[in-house]
C-alpha cells in the first residue's frame, strides 16, 4: 500500500493515456467528477502530473481517527502510483495473512529479528496504538463524567432535602393524630423513591433526545456514518441505579430528620 | 446582616446550596477555560518565535503529510522579496534512522538553517552554528534513549534498503548540544542538524525539497497583508498566517469547543435552578416573618435586596470555592487531554488567563444574582394582611 498527498484537477483533453482510479464519494462531490470523467493528478499544484479516468466511486468506511481532519482520498492501482511518485517498487506498508493457527505475534517477531528498514506488528497491537487517541478522550469523559455526577448528587440532595422538608406541616399533623414515626418515614421514602424513578425515566429520554441530536449535528458536519454518541445498556444501569441510590439516599436522610424533630416544632410551635 | 443570618437558619440547606455551585462552577471554569485555552495556546506555540506566517505544500498544513515543495532555494528568495518580509526559516522533516549499538532507532530529524530557525531552544552544550554540517543537536528525549551527549558522536543512516539490507547513506555527526524541539509531543525521538544534511539523508537534496517555510513579517500587523501578497505571488503553495493556521485547528478541534459551550451552559443552568430553588423554597417559608417586616413599615426595596443578597452570597462563596476546585481539576484534566498522541508537548487545552477567569466569575455572578430574582418577586408581591392571616389560622 502507497499513501501520498496529490493535487487534482479538473481535464478535458486527451492525448496521455489516463489510468483508471477510485473517488471515494465525498472528493467526487467536490471535484464535480463521476464515472467516465477525466481528472488530472499531479504531486504539486500546476505540475504535470497523470490523468487518469474516474472508473468508481465509494463509500470509504468511517474511521473516527481521520474524520475531524476530513482528508479525501482516492485510490490507484499500486503501480500506477509508484509510477506518477517516481519510486518504483516502494510501498508504506504491506498487510500479511497468516496460515490458521499461526500466532501473529510469533511471526512478527520472526520477521522482526531478520528486519532492516521495516518493522512487523500485529494488527492488534497497531489497532491498540491507532486507538490510543480514543482512550484519551474516553478518559476526559470519564472525568467530566464524575465531576458531573458529583453536582447531580448535590443537586439531588438539595432537592430531596427541600422536597421532604416541604412535607413538615403535614408530617406534624400525621404524628399529633397518632401516625407512629416509622409508617410516615416509609411514606416520604416511597415518595423519594417515585420522585427518583420519574426522574430517570425523563432523564433516559432526555438523554436519548441528545445523543440523537448530537448525532445528527456531528454526522452532518462532518459528512459520515459514524455514531458520536451512543446509549449502551451498561450506561442506562449505571445511570438509573445512581439517580435511584442518590435519590432514594437522601429521601431517607431528610425523612430520618424530620421523624426525628418534635412535632410541634415541625408545626412551627416548638 | 438579616440575610446572612437567614442563611445560617438552615445549615445543612445552605452547605448543600454551596457545594452545589462550587461543583458546578468548577464544571463552568472549566469548561470557559478549555474553550479558549487550546486556541490560545496554539497561538503562542506558533508566534514563539516571532514568526507569524507559514509556507506549506498546495492543500495541505505544515507537516500534516510528508508531502514536500522543491525548489526550496528559489522559493525562498522569491518570498524574501516581498519588502515587509524580515525572515523566511526552511525546515525539512524526515524520517532517519540512528545507530544505537547493533540496532537502529528510528529518528524524526529537522533540517534547518541555523541563522533563522524557528523550531527549537538549545538546552545543554552549545547551538548549531552557520555552515556546521558536521553537527547535530538532539531532543532531550533522542539523548537520554541513544545515551548520548554534547561531544559524542552519533551515526544516522537514511533510505534503508530490506532487499539489499544496506542503507543508501550513512553520516557521522557530533552531537553539539540538547534542545527544546517546539513542537515535539512528548517523549519523541528528534534530532536537528543542517537543511543538506537532512535532504541528503532524506534522498531530497537533488530536487532541494523542504516540508515548510515560517515567514516572518515585519510586523504582527503586517502579517495578514504579507500572507495575501505571498498567496498571490505564488499560487503553487499554501500560505497561511498564524491567523489562519489557528481556525483550521479550531475546525479540528471543533468538537472540544462545542462541548466547553455545551457543559458550561448545562452548569450555568444548574447553578440559577439550584439557587433559584432554594430561594423559592425558602422565600415561602419565611412568608410571615417578611409580611411582619412589611406590615411594621420595612420596604419592598429592603426586602428584595435581603432575597437577593441571599442568592449573591450563595453564589460568591461557591463561586469562590468552585474557582480553586475548578483550576485544580483543570489541571488533572489538562494531564489527561495532552496525553493525545502527537501533541506538541507544549499545548495546553485548558489556560488559566486572568480574562478568562473574570469572564467566568461575572458570568456566575450574574447568574446567582439573576437567581435571586423570582423568589425576590414572591418575597414583596407577598399579600400582608391575607399571610398574616393564614400565619395566625
Amino acid at each position: 500500500m502507497v499513501l501520498a498527498a496529490l493535487a487534482l484537477a479538473r481535464h478535458s483533453q486527451a492525448g496521455q493515456e489516463p489510468v483508471p482510479v477510485a473517488l471515494e464519494r465525498r472528493l467526487a462531490e467536490r471535484l464535480g467528477a463521476w464515472a467516465g470523467d477525466t481528472i488530472r493528478v499531479a504531486l504539486e499544484a500546476g505540475g504535470a502530473g497523470q490523468l487518469v479516468v474516474v472508473a468508481a466511486v465509494y463509500e470509504p468506511t468511517p474511521d473516527p481517527a481521520s474524520v475531524t481532519r476530513r482528508d479525501l482520498t482516492l485510490r490507484f492501482h499500486l503501480p500506477d502510483l509508484a509510477a506518477l511518485l517516481g519510486t518504483p517498487d516502494r510501498v508504506n506498508r504491506f498487510g500479511i495473512v497468516l496460515h490458521p493457527g499461526v500466532s501473529p505475534d510469533d511471526a512478527a517477531g520472526d520477521l522482526n529479528r531478520v528486519a532492516f528498514g521495516f518493522r512487523a506488528a500485529p494488527s492488534a497491537a497497531i489497532a491498540g496504538e491507532s486507538s490510543q487517541t480514543f482512550r484519551v478522550v474516553s478518559r476526559f469523559h470519564s472525568a467530566i463524567a464524575i465531576i458531573a455526577v458529583g453536582a447531580s448528587a448535590i443537586f439531588l440532595l438539595c432537592i430531596m432535602l427541600l422536597k421532604v422538608e416541604e412535607r413538615r406541616r403535614d408530617a406534624a399533623v400525621m404524628r399529633f393524630i397518632g401516625v407512629r414515626p416509622r409508617t410516615i418515614f416509609v411514606a416520604l421514602l416511597l415518595e423519594a423513591l417515585l420522585v427518583a424513578g420519574l426522574g430517570s425515566v425523563i432523564g433516559v429520554l432526555l438523554a436519548a433526545a441528545a445523543a440523537a441530536m448530537t448525532n445528527w449535528y456531528y454526522q452532518g458536519l462532518f459528512d459520515t456514518a459514524l455514531t458520536f454518541a451512543s446509549i449502551t445498556p451498561g450506561i442506562l444501569r449505571f445511570s438509573i441505579l445512581v439517580s435511584l441510590v442518590l435519590g432514594v439516599g437522601a429521601g431517607a436522610l431528610a425523612a430520618r430528620r424530620l421523624v426525628r424533630t418534635n412535632p410541634h416544632v415541625l408545626w412551627g410551635r416548638g | 446582616m438579616t440575610w446572612w443570618r437567614n442563611l445560617l437558619r438552615h445549615p445543612l440547606r445552605s452547605a448543600l446550596a454551596v457545594a452545589g455551585i462550587t461543583v458546578t462552577t468548577a464544571m463552568l471554569l472549566d469548561m470557559v477555560l478549555l474553550g479558549g485555552g487550546l486556541e490560545r495556546s496554539f497561538e503562542r506555540l506558533l508566534l514563539g518565535r516571532g514568526y507569524q506566517i507559514r509556507v506549506s505544500p498546495s492543500g495541505t498544513l505544515p507537516f500534516d503529510t510528508e508531502t514536500t515543495i522543491p525548489g526550496a532555494a528559489a522559493l525562498r528568495l522569491g518570498l524574501e522579496a516581498d519588502p515587509e518580509v524580515t525572515g523566511v526559516a526552511p525546515v525539512l522533516g524526515a524520517s532517519v534512522f540512528a545507530r544505537a549499538g547493533d540496532t537502529l532507532v528510528a529518528v524524526f530529524a529537522y533540517g534547518i538553517d541555523p541563522e533563522v530557525q524557528a523550531i527549537y531552544q538549545p538546552l545543554s552544550g552549545s547551538d548549531l552554528a552557520a555552515g556546521d554540517s558536521l553537527g547535530v543537536l538532539l531532543s532531550a528525549p533522542a539523548a537520554a534513549r541513544l545515551g548520548m551527549a554534547p561531544g559524542d558522536t552519533l551515526v544516522l543512516v537514511g533510505r534503508l534498503d530490506p532487499q539489499l539490507a544496506t542503507a543508501a547513506i550513512e553520516r557521522r555527526l557530533v552531537v553539539r548540544g540538547v534542545a527544546r524541539l517546539l513542537y515535539d509531543s512528548r517523549g519523541q525521538l528528534s534530532l536537528v542538524a543542517l537543511l543538506p544534511v537532512v535532504q541528503s539523508l532524506a534522498g531530497l537534496r537533488e530536487e532541494d525539497r523542504v516540508s515548510a517555510f515560517v515567514v516572518r513579517a515585519r510586523s504582527d500587523d503586517q502579517a495578514d497583508a504579507v500572507t495575501a501578497r505571498l498567496r498571490s505571488a505564488h499560487p503553487g503553495i499554501e500560505v497561511n498566517s498564524v491567523t489562519d493556521m489557528v481556525r483550521h485547528f479550531r475546525e479540528r478541534l471543533v468538537y472540544f469547543r462545542q462541548l466547553s459551550y455545551i457543559l458550561g451552559s448545562i452548569s450555568l443552568v444548574v447553578t440559577v435552578l439550584l439557587v433559584t430553588t432554594l430561594m423559592t423554597i425558602t422565600v415561602n417559608e419565611r412568608l410571615g416573618e417578611i409580611a411582619t417586616l412589611r406590615a411594621i413599615g420595612v420596604s419592598r426595596a429592603t426586602v428584595v435586596r435581603s432575597v437577593m443578597l441571599e442568592g449573591a452570597t450563595l453564589t460568591v462563596v461557591g463561586g469562590g470555592l468552585g474557582i480553586v476546585l475548578g483550576l485544580a481539576t483543570a489541571r488533572y484534566l489538562d494531564a489527561i487531554l495532552t496525553t493525545f498522541p502527537g501533541l506538541p508537548a507544549a499545548i495546553s487545552f485548558f489556560v488559566p488567563e486572568p480574562d478568562r477567569l473574570l469572564l467566568a466569575g461575572v458570568v456566575l455572578f450574574l447568574a446567582g444574582v439573576g437567581a435571586g430574582v423570582y423568589p425576590a418577586i414572591i418575597a414583596a408581591r407577598a399579600p400582608i394582611a391575607d399571610t398574616l392571616r393564614a400565619e395566625a389560622t
